[in-house]
């Protein structure tokens, strides 16, 4: 009995690891959950300076681990490290640079027409497969059909939402994307049901892929989805091996940009992520590595005078999910006070060691345009306003709050602090308790949920509105109010002026004008009304070997950006 | 006799269908493996598509006679996260498990049967206090204390390879396996060593022993001659109930040292609701188990008629 | 027949194989007229315990144990449940005697709160499995049949388990808290501690004295309460020992992987936890190292105390 209940344990050690990475795109546990930035000065370390890119040279082998993804093939690449993988394999319409801006892939232009309901892309011709075939509209179309296939039954395929002809995919009776029209094979042209200014910026996310006519469907043609023919600058070196590794190498006719400048690209699976990443890279394993939090101010020391560290602030966000149409939350006043009564630099120093940024505004930092620094008033510590606000809003000393979860993911001590701060400081009773995150989700989707949970946010696109449309519209609880939630506003947040203003800005076609409304929903919602608590923001750091290469810098989705790396 | 296998038999069938439906309903109160992907939660539309492909929108009851019926054949099924055939999933991972199982009990078997001969014949002496105090703390540390503590301390030097290493790196397959090996086989080598000792106290009490030494045979010839070859038959026993029990010890041995076996998929799967995988290895170490005490109980029986009479 | 060892319990398992070759098979002169002779049995018992040293060593170190447990809500130095944050990870000495932890919580007096849900856990545990697998296996001992086939089979399908996805679902089902866990434990447990006890029984059934009782006409209750019972535990009542051990590393286990008490609660699983987070940062091994210690001193001396109480049962042993 003794041993196997052991087992349990040891095996406890790669849980963090595993959850971590298993949403580390989505969420915000890649690297052990380093939030920070260089917007506020009270805590958070700066970001390190941008490298210059240089023209490389080719050859060299780059080496780093990942943990065990869950697909490698576009139809359901779904965690970043899926993701990062697909990335190389494929280049799609358009790509987004390190910040988020949006540049040409095999798309040179694209535009809308007047209400944004049809995109047409021009394509650049004669680029390749791996395989040789051409690259052209029909390879979009054919790309997009497999995913929203019903019989692919695709987790990622909701990034079509919105394409005419999709629904009837998934519903499997149709076996065409009636919104999608490749006859010309140098122009791609996209009908949308919902009409939306910005969708082009949805297609950088790898679901958009094109593949070539040998890659079937995934149920039948299962040698594909191991080792994926694309259009990127990389090429899989034999199928992925599961649990050990993958090996990528150089596509020599690709000719969207320049050629790779690497060699070979060796992906290691490793047991425990980060933690291993960190052991590999310090045994000299490895050529890039994240770190479990414990680390950084240790490894920060170590590697940063070496001109070896790179600190981002990135796409995300962490917050406390708030059910404000319960009680005890459902009075704003009760939010606010409970907001302020967290002492944010006070948990970034302890329990983070200072690596982290805390949050004054939803949308983060890394959004330059939109970000509105100091937008949560109620965001900053204030002991006394949060208690009288607790007062007016009948948040008495003893009140029970519930506060929830998910365990094994690095989150079990900095919510001890914040039920600490809230017991310590209102006089509240908070029931913490942490659930594995299926439950967690489970939980917090049910109609009589109250208080607060433990939440994260990464945008699938670099655009505001990912921030906000999702998380906080109307539409995306998607449920009555008897209901279980089913999209990803649990809180229920509900107001008719925000929804409206998110819905003009994705009507509006000049970036800066439906930039300007989505920063006034986001005042609504997080300023005014308080719907979410934010606490920090996301920020990444890395180890990179500057001995050996040049050009290492962190994508927009937090992954070496092995394309332009070159050995010195 | 022939009665008596075929209750056992009989028995043994009941076993492994009643632990199937109580691991089937566990794992289906365990939750929806398909509400979620990342944080993000899976659109009601998606969830539906998944259940209907994985046969998960059919009665339980009915979800669990189709398992049966795919099991006889063979068919273990397709996994959630990754959609590959089960069988290829656990045929990968099965030869690196049998291996480090195999050889940890090389391992445990000659460390616990030689202190254990230690702390019985000299008994009460220095040695055996010894043992007594390192086998009772080998039990109570726990597995991944000693395997943290070794992968920090021993891996990357000498012969064992650097943990964590490139997968282009070879290592050859004895170095790979040995530091897991001893890790999974210390616990184990504490138990025999304890058995090993009752055990050969109980038979240097016999009268066969009392007659040997009286005949004047030399101490070394009356222990390794007649004491050892008969107390060794109930670690020969556990070593051979133990294997299910090494197949799930390797979760954690596997997972520090990045080997790719069984375990560490077992581990993996509870972690995603990878419900047809764990559903696959639980199964099969419930039949290991069933097997294995079902052999042993008709040996038993063929050696002792009292036992089958009864 | 219990000659199999469970392999679900490989602790029990041992225990169980080494109870057997000192249990009733051999049994130590049927003692069966009454008080006094088995309070001389107990007698004799506690003479030759007395004399082995290392058990004498666990038992006081035990009886420490249970007053330091007792009195942990007076000698402990800070709540254990206080953070500082400006005192995070502080290193052994000084204010604090074996530092903080990553949340400013005294290390000792959590260690000491872990002691106290420790025994807690571990005797409850050991007591809810007792009486289950006593109950059930004297029932299946004793009548046989229908009844023993029923309580056999059912411990067959809870060994036939992988104790991991055992506890985890049972667990799970039953929610978060130290006395869902304790539930787990004894879930788990009983079937080792019935076939220990139907083990006993069978042979004890046969044995010439309570073939004597019968044929006097004595009840079944009668018997079984006076003259089987009192014999047939002996074995089990030492086992339960090293199932309090076995209870001790099993809920800091589960605590270890998040399942079973709450997050934040000071338990020597969830410290470990905590402190391997920090294994790679130089100099703060102390974090796991303390509470694992903790761990295994607790199970030492129930296993030195238990060990002392078998050899003490045979005197053939000695």
């Amino acid at each position: 009995m003794r041993k196997q209940a052991w087992l349990r344990a040891a095996a406890g050690l790669t849980a963090a690891a595993l959850v971590l990475t298993a949403c580390s795109q989505k969420s915000n546990e890649g690297s052990g959950d380093s939030d920070g930035g260089d917007s506020a000065p009270s805590a958070g370390w700066p970001e390190t300076p941008d490298v210059e890119i240089k023209d490389g040279k080719p050859g060299g082998t780059f080496r780093f681990g990942i943990t065990e993804p869950t697909a490698i093939d576009p139809y359901n690449g779904q965690e970043s490290e899926g993701l990062l993988v697909t990335k190389q394999l494929f280049t799609g319409l358009v790509q987004a640079d390190p910040d988020g801006n949006i540049e040409p892939g095999v798309a040179d232009k694209w535009e809308a027409n007047d209400d944004c309901s049809q995109w047409t892309f021009d394509l650049k011709t004669g680029t390749k497969f791996h395989n040789g075939e051409e690259v052209n509209s029909e390879s979009f179309k054919r790309g997009w059909e497999r995913v929203s296939a019903k019989a692919s039954a695709s987790e990622v395929a909701y990034h079509l939402t919105g394409i005419e002809g999709f629904d009837e995919m998934q519903a499997g009776t149709a076996n065409a994307l009636s919104g999608v029209d490749a006859s010309d094979p140098a122009k791609l042209v996209v009908k949308l049901t919902d009409p939306n200014c910005e969708w082009y910026v949805r297609t950088v996310h790898p679901v958009f892929s094109p593949v070539p006519s040998t890659a079937g469907a995934p149920a039948t043609n299962t040698a594909y989805v191991e080792a994926p023919i694309g259009n990127g600058p990389f090429m899989m070196d034999g199928p992925w091996q599961h649990d050990v590794g993958i090996k990528l190498k150089r596509f020599e006719d690709y000719s969207i940009g320049h050629k790779a400048y690497l060699d070979s690209v060796e992906i290691t699976i490793t047991a425990n992520g980060s933690q291993d990443e960190y052991a590999g890279y310090q045994n000299g394993t490895f050529d890039w590595a994240r770190m479990p939090t414990p680390v950084l101010e240790q490894a920060r020391a170590t590697y940063e005078p070496q001109n070896q560290w790179i600190t981002r602030n990135t796409n995300g966000m962490n917050y406390l999910l708030v059910m404000g149409t319960q009680k005890p939350l459902d009075d704003v006043k009760a939010r606010k006070a409970l907001s302020m009564a967290i002492d944010r630099d006070a948990i970034i120093n302890g329990v983070f060691k200072g690596s982290m940024t805390p949050a004054t505004a939803f949308v983060p930092p890394v959004f330059p345009d939109a970000f509105q620094e100091g937008l949560c008033e109620a965001c900053t510590f204030n002991l006394d306003e949060a208690k009288k606000l607790a007062k007016e809003a009948g948040l008495a000393e003893g009140t029970e709050l519930n506060f929830q979860f998910n365990v094994d993911a690095g989150h079990e001590e900095w919510t001890a602090a914040i039920k600490d701060q809230l017991e310590t400081n209102l006089g509240l009773k908070v029931n913490l308790s942490g659930v594995q995150f299926p439950d967690l989700l489970n939980n917090e989707q049910q109609p009589g949920a109250s208080g607060i949970y433990r939440a994260a946010w990464g945008a699938d696109y670099p655009t505001p509105s990912n921030f906000l449309q999702p998380l906080l519209s109307t539409e995306a609880i998607g449920a009555g109010p008897s209901e279980p939630t089913t999209g990803d506003n649990r809180g229920r947040y509900s107001n008719e002026k925000f929804d409206q203003l998110l819905k003009d800005g994705f009507a509006t076609k000049d970036e800066a004008e439906r930039i300007k409304k989505f920063q006034e929903a986001e005042k609504i919602a997080i300023g005014d009304d308080q719907a979410l608590i934010p606490l920090w923001y996301r920020t990444q750091h890395r180890l990179a070997n500057t001995e050996k290469f040049i050009n290492l810098r962190m994508d927009f989705s937090e992954n070496p950006d092995l394309y332009e790396i070159s050995i010195k | 006799m022939g009665k008596f296998v075929i209750r056992r038999l009989a028995q043994a069938v009941m076993v492994v269908i009643a632990a199937t439906i109580l691991l089937f309903i566990g794992l289906f109160v365990l939750g929806d493996p398909f509400a979620s992907s990342g944080d993000k939660v899976v659109p009601p539309e998606t969830q539906a598509i998944l259940r209907e492909k994985f046969g998960m929108d059919q009665s339980l009851p009915m979800q669990y006679l189709t398992y049966l019926g795919n099991l006889v054949t063979g068919d273990l099924g397709i996994d959630l996260n990754q959609r590959r055939p089960v069988a290829d999933m656990i045929g990968a991972a099965l030869p690196n498990t049998a291996r480090l199982a195999l050889i940890a009990i090389i391992i445990d078997v000659i460390i616990g049967v030689v202190a254990g001969i230690i702390a019985a014949v000299w008994r009460y002496s220095f040695w055996d206090v010894l043992v007594t105090i390192i086998t009772t703390l080998a039990i109570g540390v726990p597995t991944f204390v000693i395997g943290v503590w070794l992968r920090q301390t021993v891996s990357g030097v000498w012969i064992f390879p650097q943990v964590p290493r490139s997968f282009t790196e070879l290592a050859p397959w004895y170095t790979e396996v040995l530091l897991p090996a001893v890790t999974l086989a210390i616990v184990d080598a504490a138990f025999i060593a304890r058995l090993m000792r009752g055990s050969m106290l109980e038979v240097l009490r016999m009268d066969y022993i009392r007659t040997a030494r009286a005949k004047g045979l030399g101490e070394r010839t009356v222990i390794m001659k007649h004491a050892f070859r008969n107390s060794i038959i109930p670690v020969v026993t556990y070593v051979g109930i133990s294997i299910g029990i090494l197949l799930g010890g390797a979760i954690i041995t596997e997972t520090l040292f990045q080997y790719n076996g069984v375990g560490y998929l077992l581990y993996r799967s509870i972690l995603q609701n990878n419900n047809p995988v764990i559903m696959a290895i639980v199964t099969f170490a419930v039949l290991i188990y069933v097997l294995l005490s079902m052999i042993v109980d008709i040996l038993y029986a063929y050696l002792d008629p009292r036992i089958r009479l009864s | 027949m219990t000659t199999t060892p469970d392999p679900a319990t490989a602790a029990q398992a041992v225990f169980v194989e080494s109870a057997e070759h000192a249990g009733p098979g051999e049994a130590p002169e049927p003692q069966q007229q009454g008080k006094q002779k088995s309070h001389g049995q107990f007698a004799d018992m506690w003479r030759r315990f007395r004399r082995n040293r290392l058990a004498m060593a666990g038992l006081v170190v035990v009886v420490i144990l249970i007053v330091l447990a007792l009195l942990q809500p007076v000698i402990s130095p800070y709540d254990p449940y206080d953070q500082n944050l400006l005192n995070t990870l502080a290193s052994p000495g000084g204010d604090h005697l074996m530092g903080t932890d990553a949340l400013g919580r005294d290390l000792f007096s959590g260690l000491l709160y872990g002691l106290r849900l420790a025994l807690l856990v571990g005797l409850l545990t050991m007591l809810g499995s007792m009486t289950l697998g006593v109950t059930l296996g004297a029932l299946a001992g004793y009548r046989g049949k229908i009844a023993d086939g029923l309580v056999m089979r059912t411990t067959d399908i809870f060994l036939a388990f992988p104790f991991l996805i055992g506890a985890i679902l049972v667990v799970r089902t039953f929610g978060t808290g130290v006395f869902q866990v304790i539930i787990a434990l004894v879930i788990l447990g009983w079937p080792t501690a019935a076939r220990l006890m139907r083990g006993q029984i069978l042979a004890l059934r046969e044995s010439e004295y309570v073939e004597a009782a019968r044929s006097i006409g004595a009840s079944d209750w009668r018997i079984v309460t006076r003259h089987i019972l009192p014999n047939a535990i002996q074995p089990v009542f030492i086992y339960s020992f090293t199932s309090i051990g076995v209870a001790v590393v099993a809920m800091a286990s589960l605590a270890y992987l998040g399942v079973g008490v709450p997050p934040d609660t000071p338990e020597w699983g969830r410290m470990i936890n905590m402190g391997i987070e920090q294994v790679q940062v130089a100099g703060k091994d102390f974090l796991w190292m303390f509470p694992s210690a903790a761990i295994c001193l607790t199970t030492l001396v129930f296993a030195f105390v238990a060990d002392g109480l078998r050899d003490s049962l045979d005197p053939k042993l000695r």
